[in-house]
């Protein structure tokens, strides 16, 4: 008999077709969260503790902390900024080719993150980058020491590469929302563009703006791979000592990189909540 | 010179002509629709007006004031487009309210000004709320309060009703018709409805790609076709092609019609004859000066009042609107009889 | 206003140029770092070889570090495919009220940081035969990149209401098997490849979960990168060109069948 005739016979057998999948996401999503949940809150013998949470109290770990929330949010309100300008610069060009084209890019763009991109960027601003030397040479400016791929200052700069591309495939969507009678009306009505931009334009973008700048807040966050190749142990970021505590090429007092591990995951958890009842809330809202 | 004049207006869209040597004078209190099939250049022509599109050539007198240059936000045209064009992140207040608000009205002119609007229009409960707990008639209405807040010179309307559905539809263009009455705006109102235009408007405009096909009142428009376009698009009417072939008298297949005119002979016509003047005989009537055409029942529709049967005459589809009581003693291929009187049709040149 | 014979407005086009200097300058500039001689005080590299890439290809880990990857990549794709095709369909077609659920699932992975994930799966399984091998790691992968799999795949489900049109066809005297081959897996072929290059392509270039999972043990060609980042310049100038054409390829093709099939290309992703 077909798929459907199950149905009547017995209401829980359509759920028989989850369990590979949820198995699956119990193996090796959830049981390991909820272990390593556990195990940041007990000591080595079992015991209830929050003496792991009083460690990541030390000023190391609250400075890793700190910076990675700094440079989150930098780059967060760096790629929200310009990727409202560019994402409208695109969204408004003439040619519909050139900007599909555009928007590819930023589609592949977004997912450059990581090793290659980062080296990428060492290969034109590291110390012996091109552009660095193409300045020293050419102009007589010296990029270095006041910027350094290799510190924080790099690091913005190679966050917002993936940031501001990510914005930009966030915030056209919220352009092409904007109906044109809205427009149409307004300035019917006697408004200027200005007047229709504070009073209707933006008011109607900005919950795609804060909900952009939660994602690219989490997603600078979470990142690991550009900071390590850029970075190394030069710089203290909450990823790269929860890596260290994992690869062992700095000691750590034991527990706290799973205290630390807990600590991101409800910030970033949190992020991608907001995030999705925003959107939720925006889709009901919008008729 | 009338109150709102296009004067030969031209827009192309790269090289599709949408309206062309257009001119048309409104007088001020008028209601005038323009009415045609989608994509004949109603929207744009209305667009010209409110200052969204501007004309390749002509010009846009309001009021004797040439505004074909003028940027739509200084031209005092109350636009209502066809659906959510409401604000939807203001209260239904705020909407109403933002074309005064912007122009820095004082507060209490604003709040007196909105309250007679949402009166007028028979909303004023629902102020606070937003544009998405309204239902589609109602946003539509306060739609209208918000243009008409302003005090424009013109209203205009582009299909404000083809969204809803029909009940809602029939009473709100009397609402519009009321309205506009009372406040005796001049008014530009687009559909292609052609019901809608004629019930609601003192002038129609039929279009047609761009051009003006004909206008006049309702009554015009309707008796009066000029073209077979016009004849076709407004109302249902039965066109029989015929060629002229005695001084007054013309050959529709074997059956000589008399005409209510006398066009050249051997050239040929098309008589517009609508179902309402089509009387049905089941025997064959005597000849007492009417056209008959003799046929085949096809099909009965029943439409309420009347029944509309199509009957087959010589091979062509002929409709005619019969009463319920003549209706009974019509049957599924039965042969009747179709008459009319000469006065009752049109005729009309066909070019070859 | 007017929508005929549009231009470009000089600050829009300013701002355009600016992103692409932005976006293109590292990359295009990694090309020619890759094969240049000598570069370091003129616009242009002043001679190219191929030397830094016959230097890679010759490298002890170049070969086995590039067959793990696609190992891992692929096993993440076929892995993938049958948990998550099968899961998202049979929610689709008979089991809708568990949508919230799958939708929660699949959203998790993004709110859990790789190297948390990492250190989570260690933890658990540190014993053999899980314990940091290639397993494990596919295992990771898997959980990191499905959402990439369930959104084309899911779209394009929710693109053809599946329930309708399994019942027309079991209307029609179809089979089971007839409408799962000739009714929805046609339907549905666009989101499966489009998900399935993503998932290779994300995966291919995943770094975080390969160095703290398997680390040398099992070296990733991101990881062999990394390590010559720190070594030798040139010879990760040729290794991050062979990783960016990777991206390249699977993107364009991604963006061909988008652009063919015209499924709705939803871009929600965190990384
Ligand atoms: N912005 C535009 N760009 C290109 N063509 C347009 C544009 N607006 C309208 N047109 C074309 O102009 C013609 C008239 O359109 P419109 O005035 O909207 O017709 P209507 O309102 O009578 O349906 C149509 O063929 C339409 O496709
Ligand atoms: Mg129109």
């Amino acid at each position: 008999m077909g798929l459907f005739a199950l149905k009547s016979r017995q209401r829980f057998a359509p759920w028989l077709g989850l369990v590979p999948f949820l198995a699956f996401c119990l193996a090796f999503e959830i049981i390991p969260i909820i272990v390593l949940v556990r195990g940041s809150i007990s000591d080595s013998d079992g015991v209830l503790t929050f003496a792991n949470y009083q460690r990541v109290s030390a000023p190391l770990y609250v400075r890793s902390l700190w910076n990675s929330i700094q440079l989150s949010a930098i780059t967060a309100s760096l790629g929200t900024l310009l990727g409202l300008f560019i994402g409208y610069a695109i969204f408004n060009w003439p040619s519909e080719r050139f900007r599909e084209s555009l928007i590819a890019l930023s589609d592949v763009t977004t997912n450059f993150a990581g090793a290659p991109l980062a080296f990428a960027f060492i290969v034109i601003l590291g110390s012996n980058g091109v552009i660095t030397l193409l300045f020293e040479r050419q102009l007589g400016l010296e990029l270095y020491p006041a910027f350094s791929i290799y510190s924080y200052s790099g690091l913005v700069l190679a966050y917002v590469y993936f940031q501001l591309p990510l914005m930009v495939l966030l915030i056209i969507p919220a352009f092409a929302g904007l109906r044109r009678e809205w427009r149409e009306s307004a300035l019917n009505l006697g408004a200027s563009t200005r007047q229709y931009w504070r009073r209707i334009g933006m008011p109607l973008l900005l919950p795609s703006l804060l909900s952009g700048f939660i994602l690219l807040f989490a997603n600078a966050f979470g990142a690991y791979a550009t900071a390590y190749t850029l970075a190394g142990s030069r710089l203290s970021l909450v990823t790269l000592q929860i890596g260290f505590s994992v690869t062992g090429e700095v000691r750590h007092e034991p527990g706290v990189g799973d205290a630390l591990a807990v600590v991101s995951l409800i910030t970033m958890g949190m992020c991608v909540l907001a995030y999705q009842l925003l959107n939720l809330r925006m889709r009901s809202e919008m008729r | 010179m009338a109150y709102l004049e296009l004067q030969t207006l031209d827009k192309m869209f790269g090289t599709l002509p949408a309206v062309r040597n257009l001119s048309l004078a409104i007088e001020k209190g008028e209601f005038v629709s323009l009415l045609g099939p989608s994509g004949c250049g109603k929207t744009t022509t209305l667009r010209m007006i409110a200052g969204f599109e501007s004309p390749d050539s002509g010009q846009i007198i309001l009021d004797g004031q040439d505004i074909t240059q003028l940027a739509p936000n200084k031209r005092g045209t109350g636009m209502v487009f066809q659906a959510y064009a409401l604000f939807p992140n203001m209260s239904v207040y705020d909407n109403v309210a933002f074309g005064l608000d912007v122009t820095g009205r004082p507060k209490a002119e604003i709040d007196a000004r909105v309250r007679e609007m949402l009166a007028l229009v028979r909303l004023e409960q629902t102020d606070k709320r937003r544009p998405h707990e309204l239902s589609g008639g109602q946003q539509q209405r306060i739609a209208l309060a918000r243009a008409l807040a302003i005090r424009p010179r013109v209203l205009l309307l582009d299909e404000p009703l083809s969204a809803l559905d029909a009940v809602v539809r029939v009473a709100l263009r009397s609402e519009i018709r009321r309205i506009q009455s009372e406040l005796n705006i001049t008014t530009v109102y687009v559909t292609h409805d052609q019901e809608e235009a004629l019930s609601i408007s003192d002038r129609v405009v039929v279009m047609r790609e761009g051009v003006i096909e004909q206008m006049g009142t309702p009554e015009e428009i309707y008796r009066t076709p000029q073209t077979r376009f016009v004849a076709a698009f407004i109302g249902t009417a039965n066109q029989l092609e015929a060629t002229v072939d005695g001084a007054g008298t013309a050959r529709f297949h074997q059956t000589i019609l008399r005409l209510p005119s006398a066009p050249p002979v051997g050239s040929k016509i098309a008589l517009l004859v609508r179902p309402e003047s089509l009387a049905v005989h089941t025997t064959m009537p005597a000849d007492n000066g009417r056209n008959l055409l003799e046929g085949v029942v096809q099909t009965m529709t029943f439409l309420g009042a009347i029944t509309r049967i199509e009957v087959l005459v010589q091979g062509e589809r002929v409709l005619a609107d019969v009463s319920a009581e003549e209706r009974v003693h019509l049957a599924h291929k039965q042969q009747v009889w179709l008459s009319f009187a000469p006065d009752a049709c049109q005729v009309m040149q066909v070019q070859s | 206003m007017n929508q005929t014979a549009r231009r470009p407005s000089p600050s829009g086009a300013a701002m355009i140029g600016l992103f692409l200097a932005y976006m293109l300058i590292p990359i295009a500039a990694t090309y020619l770092f890759s094969v240049a001689t000598k570069w370091d005080a003129t616009i242009l590299p002043e001679g190219f070889t191929t030397e830094w890439y016959v230097t890679a290809f010759n490298h002890a880990y170049f070969a086995s570090s590039l067959t793990n990857s696609f190992i891992v990549s692929l096993s993440a794709v076929l892995i993938g495919l049958l948990l998550v095709v099968p899961t998202t369909y049979w929610v689709h077609a008979r089991l809708t009220g568990a949508k919230p659920l799958l939708e929660l699932l699949m959203i998790l992975p993004f709110g859990i940081p790789t190297v948390v994930l990492a250190l989570a799966l260690i933890r658990v399984y540190s014993f053999p035969p899980l314990g940091r091998s290639p397993f494990l790691l596919i295992g990771a992968m898997i959980v990191f990149s499905m959402p990439f799999m369930y959104r084309p795949v899911s779209n394009s489900l929710a693109a053809i209401n599946v329930r309708i049109l399994t019942e027309a066809a079991y209307n029609l005297g179809a089979s089971t098997f007839q409408v799962l081959g000739r009714v929805i897996a046609p339907n549905i072929m666009p989101g499966i490849l489009s998900g399935s290059l993503l998932v290779f392509a994300t995966v291919f270039a995943e770094f975080t979960l390969a160095n703290l999972i398997t680390g040398a043990g099992f070296k990733t060609f991101p990881v062999l990168l990394v390590e010559f980042t720190r070594r030798d310049g040139r010879v990760a100038a040729a290794l991050a060109v062979i990783s960016f054409t990777i991206a390249w390829i699977a993107s364009l093709a991604i963006l061909g069948i988008a652009r063919r099939g015209k499924t709705t290309h939803e871009t929600v992703r965190a990384r």
